[in-house]
């Protein structure tokens, strides 16, 4: 999912910039502190695992391959502090070795691949995790936060290319969303995978304390949720909320309102059904993921024996 | 130059690595450090230079130019003692030669000309901005020779040097280290080496020492090589067992 | 894979590969924004000056091309959705123009400028050390992984039978980690080998 140039206008890719670099300064401020010396190696040898496990593809329906993304992966296997660097590093090369990725889109890149999708995802794998600390849960935890983690960036993803004006939200949001539902498959079950083969072969791994142990909920948690306030949050409701249905009801409210998922007024700026795809997408997502997170608890149970 | 007193050392994990391990290697000696797999030979180098114990004991059991290794001299041990890794991939960890070759003399606050120099001593002068990745195995070994003779060792400690090379890397390497003046102690299954570059070997299985003496003698004896899982080399099959391997002279 | 896969020509000797990289980088940054904020007459200007730059700096004109076509996917499926809108058709050339410009800069900076020489230029801007150290060990130890990778997966293909691809894969990547971490407590004892501080 790395953003070409021009994709992005000047706002859009300054805003994703800023926000990027607030979460490298509070990850490097993080493993300054925490950071043994003798895993900083460590860093630069994930980032290098990373982009190796990019590399290697795997087969998907109908003659296509996708890859491992590997933000979660990394997030769970070193801290989330750690990955924001690790990921980042791995961005950078891409786009400055091969062109895989814009060089004005790399703070939007950086911020969804490295910040949402490696911050959503670890902080779900630590909610789902919490409940138990066998290799079952870390397993199930891992798989369900790499979905979830894939398809918080795309729908940030969409929110940015909305903002830039280059993709209509009604546009972007079922695409990208959709497509990375179906990605995110893929990353929750390889990241599954990953996790319970480390889980028998080395399971000290696992057990490394992140990057400090304590990490900056409150830091993290403050960029990702500005980064949905100013991405998702303009085009998030696709029909009135409370408010703005009182609002209505009352007369207030003089531009035209969408209805929910049923005959959607199409104002004549759009193609006919693609709000409802808006809504129809949101109660998809919603089902899907908990339908993903039955099938990962599925894999952690064909994956680890119970014995264990 | 190096002595080691009754080092002993286990793993993090528990297991023993090295039980009561003494010897000495004078200045300039050659010596050779032989063993099966696992003996414990790594874990030993690792101890020469202060790697290992991952915390420095309060009584030291290696002593450099009579010198305990202990925190503060940490920094000199490790500019004495050069050590060359066994996997050249880990030893080259920056992106280019000349880089690489300087690490050690940028860390020790050396002259920065020394790592020009330490290419052209292992011949491979006009290689300084070639990307380590693309270079050839006798050449990675090689680089790293020279980054480590770089900060100028008087000792220096070499982990299966010949591993992964084809015999003409073989003989450039063997050669290049006929003429470096160091004290130096080589650790190799490549017994043909040992015998050509080493007068005195120590033999270590399962972290002690077996055998200290004379290369030749040592080698000879085919039960002792065979009890630990070594072969007496070729090059003095044919040899009379008290007689110097004739070119060698 | 072949271990310059990425950076094959990047080391040439052409007048384009001796231009010092910092200045590179910017020129190459200041035609991707001049590309992004206008429109397409100059976009002729700026494809004449890369097409000029591609020449002189005598990379294969093939491998250019091959590069391009990598990237063409992912830029017309990301445009593709700009053409459900009014004027959609207009916005769909322009995506494809704009980005097949930006993209090709950026293919021609990484392919007349060694890494490493980037590299120094991150260094210079002061960017923090750890960063610097892990993009440093990431350029290096990047294809020594790829490697290591291919031959796993090689020697596990070797044995299995059924097309169980995708544990395959998770194994070969699960183990992957393992030897990277192993590798790294290697790098760090050399790194202090040579008193690394």
């Amino acid at each position: 999912m790395h953003i070409p140039d021009g994709f992005l206008d000047g706002k859009t890719a300054a805003a994703s910039a800023v926000l990027a670099a607030g979460g490298l300064a509070v990850a490097l401020r993080q493993v300054h502190r925490h950071l043994p010396r003798e895993r900083v190696p460590l860093l630069g040898l994930s980032a290098a695992f990373v982009f190796a496990a990019q590399m290697l593809n795997f087969p998907v329906a109908g003659g296509t391959s996708g890859h491992l993304i590997g933000s979660v992966l990394t997030a769970v296997l070193l801290g989330p502090s750690a990955a924001v660097i690790v990921i980042t590093s791995v961005l950078v090369v891409q786009c400055f070795l091969f062109a895989d990725g814009g060089v004005l889109a790399l703070g939007a890149n950086i911020f969804l691949m490295a910040i949402v999708s490696n911050l959503s995802g670890y902080a779900v794998y630590r909610l789902v995790h919490g409940w138990s600390h066998s290799v079952r849960s870390t397993v199930l935890a891992a798989a369900f936060a790499g979905w979830c983690g894939t398809v918080l960036a795309a729908i940030c993803c969409a929110g940015q290319l909305a903002l830039s004006g280059t993709v209509p939200w009604t546009t972007a949001f079922p695409a990208m969303t959709g497509v990375h539902m179906l990605i995110g498959l893929g990353e929750g079950l390889i990241t599954g995978l990953v996790i319970a083969v480390i889980a028998r072969a080395r399971p000290d791994l696992l057990d490394q304390p992140a990057a400090g142990n304590l990490t900056p909920v409150l830091g993290y948690g403050l960029l990702l949720a500005l980064g949905l306030a100013i991405f998702v949050a303009p085009f998030a409701s696709p029909w009135p909320d409370g408010l703005e249905k009182v609002a209505a009801t009352l007369g207030f409210e003089h531009r035209a309102v969408a209805e929910p998922v049923l005959p959607a007024p199409l104002p004549d700026y759009e193609m006919p059904g693609i709000q409802s795809a808006v809504a129809a997408t949101a109660v998809a997502g919603a089902v899907g993921t908990f339908i993903v997170f039955g099938l990962a608890a599925i894999l952690a149970r064909v994956l680890v024996p119970k014995s264990r | 130059m190096i002595e080691v007193r009754n080092l002993s050392y286990r793993y993090p994990d528990g297991k023993e690595a090295l039980r009561d391990i003494s010897f000495k290697v004078a200045d300039g000696e050659c010596i050779g450090l032989i063993g099966p797999n696992g003996a414990g030979k790594s874990t030993l180098l690792l101890h020469l230079n202060g790697i290992l114990p991952e915390r420095l004991a309060s009584d030291p059991a290696v002593f450099v130019g009579g010198q305990p290794i202990t925190e503060a001299n940490l920094p000199e041990i490790r500019r004495q003692v050069g050590l060359l890794f066994q996997d050249a991939d880990d030893q080259l960890f920056c992106p280019t030669v000349l880089e690489d070759v300087a690490f050690g003399p940028s860390q020790f606050g050396l002259d920065g000309d020394r790592a020009r120099q330490a290419l052209a001593a292992v011949g491979l002068a006009g290689f300084e901005e070639r990307v380590t990745p693309h270079l050839s195995r006798g050449e990675k070994r090689r680089v790293c020779l020279a980054g480590v003779l770089a900060c100028d060792p008087k000792v220096l400690v070499l982990d299966e040097p010949t591993t992964d090379l084809d015999p003409r890397g073989k003989r450039e390497l063997k050669d290049l280290l006929k003429r470096i003046p160091a004290t130096k102690i080589i650790a190799s299954h490549d017994l043909e080496l040992v015998v050509e570059l080493c007068g005195r070997s120590i033999l270590i299985d399962r972290g002690t020492v077996v055998a200290d003496g004379e290369t030749i003698e040592l080698l000879n004896n085919e039960l002792l090589m065979l009890e630990h899982g070594l072969e007496r080399p070729h090059i003095l099959m044919h040899q009379h067992p008290h007689r110097r391997v004739p070119f060698l002279a | 894979m072949r271990a310059d896969f990425l950076d094959r020509h990047s080391r040439g000797t052409s007048p384009i590969h001796q231009l010092p990289a910092g200045g590179k980088l910017a020129g190459a940054v200041l035609i991707v924004v001049t590309v992004v904020l206008t429109q397409w007459p100059v976009w002729l200007g700026v494809a004449g000056l890369l097409i000029g730059v591609a020449a002189l700096s005598r990379v294969p004109v093939g491998f250019l091309v091959k590069r391009l076509l990598w990237f063409e996917p992912v830029v017309l499926g990301m445009a593709i959705l700009s053409l459900w809108q009014p004027g959609g058709v207009e916005k769909f050339t322009t995506l494809v123009c704009r980005s097949t410009l930006c993209v090709f800069t950026m293919i021609l900076l990484a392919n007349t400028t060694p890494f490493s020489r980037l590299l120094h230029v991150v260094q210079q801007l002061r960017v923090p050390a750890i960063f610097v150290t892990t993009l440093a060990l990431l350029y290096r130890y990047l294809f020594v992984l790829v490697d290591e990778a291919e031959r796993m997966q090689r020697a596990r293909q070797a044995r299995t039978y059924r097309r169980t691809r995708w544990t395959v894969l998770a194994t070969v990547i699960g183990q992957l980690f393992v030897r990277s971490t192993e590798r790294a407590e290697r790098i760090y004892a050399a790194m202090c080998a040579r008193g690394w501080k």
